[in-house]
């Protein structure tokens, strides 16, 4: 019996032997000896980088540890003034809008006069 | 301090729902408004809105998942099945446009001359651009699924590279259908001829420019290391739009383009 892992379901599931689970993929297998350590490598300078995209550091173990902290603070104003900021605007322009939306509708309501 | 014991998702309180409401409140009284008060304050209050309420709700469901770790599988096959069933809603919604086209083009009435195209109608050539658009757009399938195999493999310069190469596709496509609406000899308000093209080839444009932003989005992410080889369901979601988007264009191309022209 063959298996191929479901991406939809996220289970393994029955499959011909052509489909079946191949985690290597079509790569050559990993070697079975550990790469060489390397204990101190020099620090790289951001123009030797190929393209600058690349270079840009991996910032999401910090903001997981940010976005871990437990004060209780909702998630959409988790980062403090950039999104209190954000939200204020947002809720000042719903709640104008809505006020600016019934006034508006009251005065299409009205007939016409003429 | 609490911990849940199960794998779901509870989430925290959030204003979006309900300013996301008030926008589409906005912009649909704005529209009434505009048309009759002549006035576009309102519906651009409710647009701005609806841009700010999709921005901070998407950027919360990324900090959920990527930076709180709250999508567990049992989560993501909930994103799963909603993302799939909200492109079957974009079919139907498409399916609509094409009932239109067959209805009209497949009995043409006599004050369209009784043959389709319409007397009087200038078609565009299905060899000429339509037929780069299409090979645009197929190739753009080809380097998303290139982008796909990357990301599942760790390869981190080569899913950047043809993820940006999809995105550009995706612009050289609406330039060059832009392109073809100036210079179309013919326009929407030319019967049912150019309501039908021009309604279902600019939803369609729509959703191309909508896809290309949310492939952006996925570049960003991925450049910021947002994404691992085992998960990446954003960019899954962004994938399967993309191709959804290309299925219809083929849709298009073979109906209105070829077969109707």
């Amino acid at each position: 019996m063959y298996y191929k892992f479901s991406g939809f379901t996220q289970k393994l599931t029955g499959s011909a032997p052509t489909a079946a689970y191949s985690p290597q993929g079509l790569r050559p297998g990993v070697p079975a000896e550990a790469p060489p350590m390397i204990f101190a490598s020099p620090t790289k300078l951001v123009s030797e980088a190929k393209t600058v995209e690349y270079a840009v550091t991996n910032r999401v173990p910090d903001l997981q540890k940010l976005f871990q902290i437990p004060d209780g603070v909702p998630i959409h104003l988790k980062r403090g003034v950039p999104d209190r900021l954000l939200y204020r605007t947002t809720m000042a322009l719903t709640i104008g809008g809505t006020l600016y939306c019934l006034v508006a509708l009251y005065f299409a309501a009205q007939p016409n006069k003429k | 301090m609490a911990h849940q014991a199960h794998a779901y998702h509870m989430v925290d309180p959030s204003p979006w729902p309900l300013t996301g409401a008030i926008a589409a409140l906005l912009m649909t009284s704005g529209l009434a408004v505009w048309f009759h008060q002549h006035s576009m304050i309102l519906m651009a209050i409710g647009t701005v809105l609806m841009l700010l309420t999709m921005y901070q709700w998407w950027r919360d469901i990324v900090r959920e998942g990527t930076f709180q770790g709250h999508h567990t599988p049992p989560v993501q096959k909930g994103l799963r099945y909603g993302m799939i069933l909200f492109i079957t809603s974009e079919v139907f919604f498409f399916l609509g446009f094409f009932w239109a086209f067959y209805h009209a083009s497949l009995a043409p009435t006599p004050e369209l001359g009784g043959c389709w195209p319409p007397t009087g109608i200038f078609t565009l050539d299905p060899l000429e651009v339509p037929l780069l658009n299409t090979a645009v757009l197929l190739a753009s399938g080809v380097t998303v699924t290139w982008a796909h195999h990357s990301m599942m493999g760790g390869d981190r310069k080569q899913a950047i590279q043809s993820l940006t190469m999809t995105i550009v596709l995706g612009f050289y496509f609406t330039v060059l259908q832009a392109m073809e609406y100036v210079d179309a000899p013919f326009t929407i308000g030319d019967g049912v001829y150019g309501a039908t093209f021009f309604v279902a080839t600019g939803f369609h444009g729509l959703h191309v420019m909508i896809g290309s932003i949310f492939l952006a989005v996925c570049l960003l992410r991925q450049i910021k290391h947002h994404f691992t080889s085992g998960h990446h369901f954003g960019f899954e979601a962004a994938a399967w739009y993309w191709h959804f988007v290309d299925v219809v264009w083929l849709f298009l191309y073979v109906s209105i383009y070829w077969w109707g022209s």
